[in-house]
């Protein structure tokens, strides 16, 4: 089995991921009263990715209003950045989870692109 | 006399620097990593259809999910519904595709396939053990009744989802 994960690892090629963490954020009051603050880390080692998206939801998957500094965010090939995502007070009890989403740029072959979209669980 | 308090006073501090720590401090921390291991590519062997099996002339695109600790997230994958990026269509497509276990790190992935569920265009997996699982996924749009389509460029997306439970 050892053997087989490595075949598949070298023959993989290029690493192309995305990681979002801490998967149980704790939000806290931020510097503004009534707003509080999720601090996420976003990686990326897609080459194919340079801008992520995010999005803030409650238990049925219903968006929940958020901000940040910018709503799409330019993130270079293996850049680790910190990103801050507010929500308002009123917000709180609907708020479950807070996600990352990759973008894709326009292209110009047929392709199924993959985005990926991962997400953090508020406990 | 002085002598002798030196040695002594050296001899002390010699002892407290022994006394140091250096700890090394490891944690391990929930983390799920989706790695995009192969691009899809649509074929098109005939005119009104578009298709990633290889057999079609298509790539299936292949999904990695790193988990480091067991049942701490799902994931959900969706296969295409409609194209993000196309010539202008007059008419309707129609759309299937599945999403299977390709490889696994651990032999008891093996059972995410029997376990998944299906809805929609949705394939959802409970990730109960660590490791890698590799992800492929088929997608084909039919073009009217057997109608060919306009020439350009068709992209459709994936969504590989990682949500934690």
């Amino acid at each position: 089995m050892r053997y087989i994960m490595c075949l598949l690892l070298v023959l993989s090629g290029p690493v192309a991921a995305h990681s979002w963490t801490p998967t149980y954020p704790k939000l806290k009051q931020s510097f503004v009263e009534g707003i509080y603050v999720a601090e996420m880390e976003l990686w990326n080692s897609r080459g194919d990715i340079s801008y992520y998206t995010f999005e803030v939801f409650d238990d049925n998957f219903e968006h929940v209003p958020w901000a940040a500094e910018e709503r799409n965010v330019p993130v270079e090939y293996l850049e680790r950045k910190k990103i801050n995502i507010y929500i308002r007070r009123i917000d709180l009890p609907r708020v479950r989870y807070i996600c990352s989403r990759s973008l894709h740029v326009k292209q110009n072959k047929s392709a199924s692109l993959v985005s990926s979209r991962i997400c953090s669980k508020i406990k | 006399m002085f002598k002798k308090i030196l040695a002594a006073a050296i001899a002390v501090t010699a002892m407290s620097a022994q006394a140091l720590d250096a700890p090394i401090v490891g944690n391990v921390e929930s983390k799920c990593v989706v790695t995009l291991d192969k691009q899809g590519v649509y074929g098109n062997p005939t005119a009104s259809v578009l298709s990633t099996d290889s057999v079609d002339g298509g790539v299936e695109p292949v999904v990695r999910y790193d988990v480091v600790i067991a049942s701490a997230y799902k994931a959900v994958i969706t296969h295409p519904s409609s194209f993000s990026q196309s010539p202008a269509l007059t008419d309707t497509v129609s759309w299937t595709g599945s999403t299977s276990v390709e490889a696994v790190s651990d032999a008891q992935m093996s059972a995410y396939d029997t376990d998944k569920i299906e809805y929609d265009s949705t394939t959802e997996i409970d990730l109960d053990y660590t490791g890698s699982t590799w992800f492929k996924v088929s997608s084909e749009a039919d073009y009217g009744v057997s109608k060919a389509l306009p020439g350009g460029t068709y992209t459709a997306i994936v969504q590989a989802n990682c949500i934690a439970l």
